[in-house]
């Protein structure tokens, strides 16, 4: 058995130390964000249950997904460590772990993008067909294989660059351009969602500012919690 | 007179009914709501179908609102104020 060094140890212990640090933090961000959103969608149940809103609906089933969607969000990320790779992609494609790795980055990318469409649904169903919802569905399914399929950092940027840009801009051109704190959030909300996206898609994308944009995420989500709350009556 | 919306179409005729106590019967409800016969039935046939009011053979038929009914008058305000802040 080979004998440490007492600065090897050290180094050891360091290193240890960061890993439990980083899946600490993975820990608690993914806590406060599935709480938050769960909470967001038991918090409407009742109104959407007495006024059968198709909006309250649509809302609520942005909150829900969200928050499985950062169930398998942090699922990746403890795989990841557990596998000491940087991307899905670098599971060993002939071990079962790759396929589990890949459903999950899958549901993890069409519960996301289908969570954001809901939201999109929530302010637009009244100016859109129902079909909207499938297409909406089909286009969240196409995003998801294609981001198994592709093991392209720039693909995945390009894609879920062009669906911000697209979703900002219904976002601002939607209810007859009437500005207020809402759109800045749901533009902050649809931000981060990309950001987290990447996070997942390209290895050591946050780098140093991981910290920064894990507790402005987690801000935005408290946000919208404390909005909720504030008028349904639970604060 | 702005058009109502939906909402509160449902809370005026659930406070007819309410007002009401368990004694008024289709056709006086139909006059006091001011809404045509067609969707009368609609908005009569999706309160019973979602339990907000139920019919109750004394006398002939009458209508009375459900706890889920009156719980709905209880939470309008709510409802309204949440679908106007996030714009839904």
């Amino acid at each position: 058995m080979p004998i440490m060094t007492g600065r090897a140890m050290m180094g050891n212990i360091m290193v240890n130390g960061m890993m439990n640090e980083g899946l600490s933090l993975e820990i608690i961000y993914s806590f406060v964000i599935i709480l938050a959103s769960l909470m967001i969608y038991y918090g409407t149940k009742e109104l959407y249950e007495l006024s059968g809103h198709k909006g309250i609906k649509y809302f609520r089933q942005a909150f829900l997904y969200f928050a499985l969607a950062y169930f398998f969000r942090s699922s990746i990320k403890f795989a990841l460590r557990y596998f000491n790779v940087m991307a899905v992609f670098d599971i060993d494609p002939r071990s079962i772990n790759s396929i589990i790795g890949q459903t999950t980055l899958f549901l993890y990318i069409y519960l996301s993008t289908m969570a954001i469409f809901y939201l999109l649904l929530s302010v637009k169903y009244k100016q859109w067909k129902n079909e909207s919802v499938m297409f909406l569905q089909t286009l969240a399914v196409i995003v998801g294989i294609i981001s198994v399929i592709y093991n392209n950092p720039l693909s995945h940027l390009v894609i879920n660059l062009g669906l911000l840009v697209v979703v900002v801009g219904v976002v601002i051109l939607s209810k007859s351009g009437k500005k207020n704190n809402l759109q800045i959030i749901y533009i902050l909300l649809l931000l981060f969602w990309v950001l987290n996206v990447l996070d997942v898609m390209i290895p050591g994308f946050f780098r140093t500012f991981q910290l920064i944009i894990y507790l402005a995420s987690s801000g935005i989500f408290m946000t919208m919690l404390y909005r909720v709350l504030r008028n349904t009556g639970g604060k | 007179m702005a058009k109502r919306g939906k909402l509160e179409i449902i809370k005026d005729l659930l406070i007819i009914v309410n007002d009401s106590h368990g004694r008024i019967k289709t056709t006086p409800l139909l006059r006091q709501t001011n809404l045509s016969t067609t969707r009368f039935k609609e908005y009569y046939q999706e309160l019973i179908n979602k339990g907000l009011i139920k019919e109750k053979n004394n006398d002939g038929k009458v209508v009375m609102i459900t706890d889920k009914g009156i719980k709905f008058l209880e939470k309008y305000s709510t409802i309204v104020n949440f679908i106007k802040e996030f714009d839904l």
